[in-house]
């Protein structure tokens, strides 16, 4: 037995062998303790128990892997128990606020956890990089180890110091939007993502007098400008108070609400002056004004792993970190902020460990995404600014409409679909498709599996049309 | 009347001239490169496209009043009787379950809801109106000649047309094209039949049909039964065997199980013998269950007639020229690039034998007739994987093959089915029953699992299946739709996850990420 012991710790990074010597004695032995430390062994240790964590648990363990899951929370992650499933939920309506607040996600967690009977062992606490040789992992005073551990522990809502803005602990962010219990009167959001977009749509559909403030011009500066543009108009014509070109200086708590102190750059005057105005009442401050990924306390510096200039762990795409043996999927890479898109790296790193299918990674060219903004945004492929940098101007061609959906030919209030194809070559190849529209969140999945096929222009066109809908129109485009 | 006859006689004169240089010359002059029979989908599409290639065009566009007397204006089926004020009543009723969802979400909604049909139909019928006057300006626009005319046919390059007061035209054209479309049948052996109304009326009618009969359990029936369930009348569909022919039967039950649970009344297996109307004006229906060959009797407020399609050929002179109809159907005989038996005479969209009767394929078989007749193109419409919409209270679409045919052309082994039971998020805080959205992905099962049909049941179910529509057309396979990054959280990244298959037994409910 001491022997035995022996070899599979010697051997301990060299999963492929052990499972190939030892496979009966892998069944019936889950830890494997170390003769020196008190170290739990495992194939794999997942750090992070969110929707790449658990993706790529269950996965491994599937796959015959011995694997463990931290997490300091809830399992789930961002996606589950906070701001996904409530903003498309909110899109129309909102999570009811008199309904106990944890009721529905209580339900989606249970569907997250891991099987009872599963492999997988859940560890609550933080977790901590150790000064160990080998790579180990520390929680709640209990050291493990593995010789393949994946890093994938989110992001959270960035915040600005008191320093940067007096006063702006007094605002919240999107974590604390989903434990409102009631409709703030008075909403100031700041920010122009996708998350303050579709919080500041919720808040003003439900009825909270909502303001928008922007640094520049436009929201979703990153999406095609033709969605950037039209995500503006409609946010004002459905009546969000938009701030441009201004920023939060301060935040004061009085009587009556907080009070902000906004600073706006006259574009016109080509100096600096800003004008201060303030708007006040104020009973819900919300900051969208980015996310930053969730490494503080891993203690990552000290084991060497590489970071960009905003904390991300940079990976390579079979998301290997800089230190041999630890991964990093989802959002704490910076790349792709999606839950499926975790999902499916979790998945595939998982098929590369633990099937040997060593080719086995994400393509995260072509990723759909959609905005729930009123209307909803639909966008998977390359902007056409992107396009024309990448392609140059004389291989692109774009194709464009916008018409009034039929949802609307006997409502008072109208809202546009505007829909938009980037075409490359001679051949036409669409490498970009872009639109905003009542059921544009329902309509991009389908697109997007015939995108990354390498749907032409003319492939669009011998589609025959669904009808009446207003998918049709990309079929139908001249 | 002594000008009548002078014009009447000079315009003779004209005729007989022309035909005269015709013969003389061997010099073909025409009024028209094309006319067009028919102002639907397709008619206006072919006719607006030649006018578009500089070609010189006619169309004309005559509706015979149905036999309670409703009539509509340009447009055709579509705009007036079909897919148009279909799609608007029943997002009219969809309405009215999101009214009652919004209780839970927060919204607070007086305990009774009514719906007023005089609002809803006046509504939609003034968009539809307006449509028609679109229509108009557009053909106008594009220099087609536009004529009120019921058309017929004198010889392959001459068609005499007729106003509603008898004022005839002859027009003689290059080539001439029959988009005259169909109208709704009726059976014909029910006494008191004639109590009944199609889908021709329901959309035009100015007071709520209130208890309703439909015969039928076509496309057209469902759909009808269903928005006016939703509107909060009590509708029973009268089905003589199976719902929904020609479709998938597993997806066809789960469209009806969901009407059922949604309020619609069902009488399977039941024909209608007769209909006898009350003195206080309801309608008392006789009918036999065949099943149990027993009678029953009840009264209705509406009979609505939904027993399939005829197409509209009898006014046009067809069998004079020659013009081969299938003797079943009674539609024209048409070739892949929708020729007749006679040249220089073309048919397509509901007329063609062997054609779907669906909009958008007319639309683009009329415009590649078009531009095929101006000779400017000699591509043909491909009407394979058209895909298509059923919009019941749940939404049914699909693309491809039914499980059933791809069996019965791959064999049992052949194929390999994908499915899953979802539930959309949107349903969860509604409390509401999702055990019909279901979506099945239908492949061959040797090779790469190229897909042969794909089908899907939710809300939505058009505005998703569009885009698998397109895909397929590219010939997809099981892997392109893993390999497919799914969107979160939506109805339709189900079809990128979907991975348990019929064969393997495993229960096929999702459950989470």
């Amino acid at each position: 037995m001491a022997l035995l012991m022996q070899l599979t710790h010697t051997h301990a990074s060299r999963c492929g062998l052990r499972l190939k010597l030892f496979p009966h004695i892998r069944r019936t032995l889950i830890r494997r303790r170390s003769m020196a430390e008190d170290i739990t062994r495992l194939d794999f240790l997942v750090i992070g128990g969110g929707s790449g964590g658990l993706a790529g648990a269950r996965r491994a363990a599937e796959l015959g892997a011995v694997t463990a899951v931290v997490e300091c929370h809830k399992l789930g992650g961002t996606c589950v128990s906070k701001p996904l499933p409530h903003i498309n939920l909110g899109s129309y309506f909102v999570h009811c606020p008199t309904a106990p607040p944890g009721h529905f996600i209580v339900s989606l967690c249970f569907i997250n956890a891991p099987p009872v009977d599963s492999k997988i062992q859940t560890i609550q606490g933080d977790a901590k990089f150790t000064n160990n040789p080998e790579p180990t992992v520390e929680v709640n005073g209990k050291k493990y180890t593995a010789p393949h551990i994946l890093i994938a522990t989110g992001g959270r809502p960035s915040a600005l110091s008191e320093e940067e803005v007096p006063g702006a602990s007094l605002g919240i962010t999107s974590d604390g939007f989903f434990e409102l219990e009631s409709l703030p009167k008075r909403s100031v959001v700041v920010g122009a993502g996708y998350i303050a977009v579709e919080m500041a749509g919720i808040l003003s559909t439900l009825g909270s007098k909502t303001s928008l403030l922007i640094r520049q011009s436009g929201v979703l500066r990153n999406f095609d400008s033709y969605i950037s543009t039209n995500c503006t108009k409609e946010l004002q014509n459905s009546g969000i108070d938009l701030w441009k070109n201004s920023e939060v200086k301060s935040v004061k708590k009085t009587d009556s609400g907080l009070e902000l102190a906004i600073a706006t750059k006259d574009l016109e005057k080509k100096n600096d002056e800003e004008k201060i105005s303030t708007i006040g009442q104020v009973d819900c401050l919300l900051w969208a004004i980015g996310r930053q990924p969730n490494t503080s306390g891993l203690n990552i510096g000290g084991i060497g792993l590489e970071t960009d200039e905003r904390g991300h762990i940079v990976v390579d795409e079979f998301q290997n970190t800089s230190r041999p043996g630890i991964y990093a999927v989802g959002d704490v890479c910076g790349k792709a902020l999606l839950t499926p898109v975790a999902i499916a790296a979790g998945r595939k790193l998982a098929h590369r460990l633990f099937e040997g299918k060593k080719d086995s990674k994400l393509d995260y060219s072509c990723i759909p995404t959609v905005v729930f903004s009123h209307p909803p945004i639909g966008t998977v492929g390359l902007t056409e600014e992107e396009a024309i940098q990448t392609r140059g101007k004389e291989n692109v061609k774009i194709y464009k409409t916008s018409f009034t959906p039929m949802y609307h030919a006997i409502t008072s209030r109208k809202s546009q679909c505007i829909m938009k194809l980037v075409c490359v070559g001679k051949e036409e190849k669409v490498i970009g498709l872009h639109m905003q529209g009542l059921g544009c969140d329902e309509m991009l999945q389908g697109f997007a599996v015939a995108i990354k096929m390498g749907a032409t222009k003319s492939d669009f066109d011998r589609t025959v049309a669904i009808h009446p809908t207003s998918s049709e129109e990309f079929v139908t485009m001249r | 009347m002594a000008a009548l006859w002078k014009g009447r006689r000079r315009w003779k004169t004209n005729n007989y001239f022309k035909v005269l240089a015709r013969s003389l010359t061997g010099k073909y002059e025409y009024d028209y490169d094309l006319v067009v029979i028919g102002g639907g989908s397709g008619g206006l599409a072919c006719s607006k496209e030649a006018a578009q290639l500089g070609q010189k065009v006619a169309v004309l566009d005559y509706v015979e009043p149905s036999a309670k007397g409703t009539k509509w204006g340009l447009g055709g089926t579509c705009v007036n009787v079909g897919c148009i004020p279909k799609k608007l009543m029943h997002q009219a009723a969809l309405l009215g379950t999101a009214v009652k969802d919004a209780k839970k979400y927060g919204w607070q909604i007086p305990e009774t809801l009514s719906h007023d049909w005089g609002t809803m139909a006046g509504a939609v019928q003034n968009y539809v109106k307006s449509l028609n006057w679109g229509h108009r300006v557009q053909l106008n626009d594009k220099k087609v000649k536009y004529l009120n005319m019921k058309g017929s046919l004198v010889d392959e390059n001459t068609v005499k047309a007729f106003t509603k007061a008898g004022k005839e035209t002859t027009l003689t054209a290059k080539n001439i094209v029959i988009a005259t479309g169909g109208r709704p049948k009726c059976p014909t052996n029910i006494p008191g039949v004639e109590h009944g109304i199609t889908s021709d009326d329901v959309f035009w009618l100015k007071n709520s049909p209130g208890k309703t009969l439909v015969v039928g359990a076509s496309y057209v029936g469902l759909e009808c039964a269903g928005f006016l369930t939703g509107i909060g009348l009590d509708a029973t569909i009268m089905v003589r065997s199976v719902a929904l022919r020609g479709f998938d039967q597993q997806m066809s039950g789960l469209v009806t199980d969901y009407m059922e649970a949604y309020g619609t009344k069902f009488a399977w297996k039941c024909v209608p013998r007769r209909i006898d109307k009350l003195p206080s004006g309801a309608l008392q229906v006789t009918w036999t269950d065949t099943q149990t060959d027993s009678q029953h009797q009840d009264t209705y407020d509406t009979v609505l007639w939904a027993v399939g399609r005829a197409p509209e050929t009898k006014a046009l002179g067809l069998d004079k020229l020659g013009v081969q109809l299938n003797k079943e159907t009674g539609k024209i005989i048409v070739g892949a690039d929708e020729s007749t038996s006679v040249p220089n005479i073309y048919a397509f969209g509901d007329i063609g034998e062997g054609r779907p009767e669906l909009t958008p394929t007319a639309i683009k078989a009329g415009r590649l007739l078009a531009r095929r007749l101006a000779g400017q193109s000699t591509q043909l419409m491909n009407y394979d994987n058209v895909p298509t919409t059923v919009f019941t209270p749940l939404e049914y679409a699909c693309v491809g093959l039914s499980e059933e045919e791809a069996e019965r052309r791959h064999g049992k082994d052949g194929i390999e089915v994908y499915h899953a039971f979802y539930k959309p998020l949107e349903f969860t805080v509604a409390e509401r029953d999702a055990s019909q959205c279901y979506l099945k992905v239908v492949c061959e099962s040797s090779g790469n699992q190229k897909i042969v049909g794909l089908h899907f049941t939710g809300p939505n179910a058009g505005e998703v299946t569009q885009g698998f529509a397109l895909g397929f057309q590219c010939g997809a396979t099981y892997s392109d739709l893993l390999n497919t990054v799914g969107i979160h959280p939506t109805c339709a990244e189900e079809m990128t996850k979907v991975h348990i298959t019929k064969r393997s037994g495993l229960d096929p409910t999702v459950t989470g990420c």
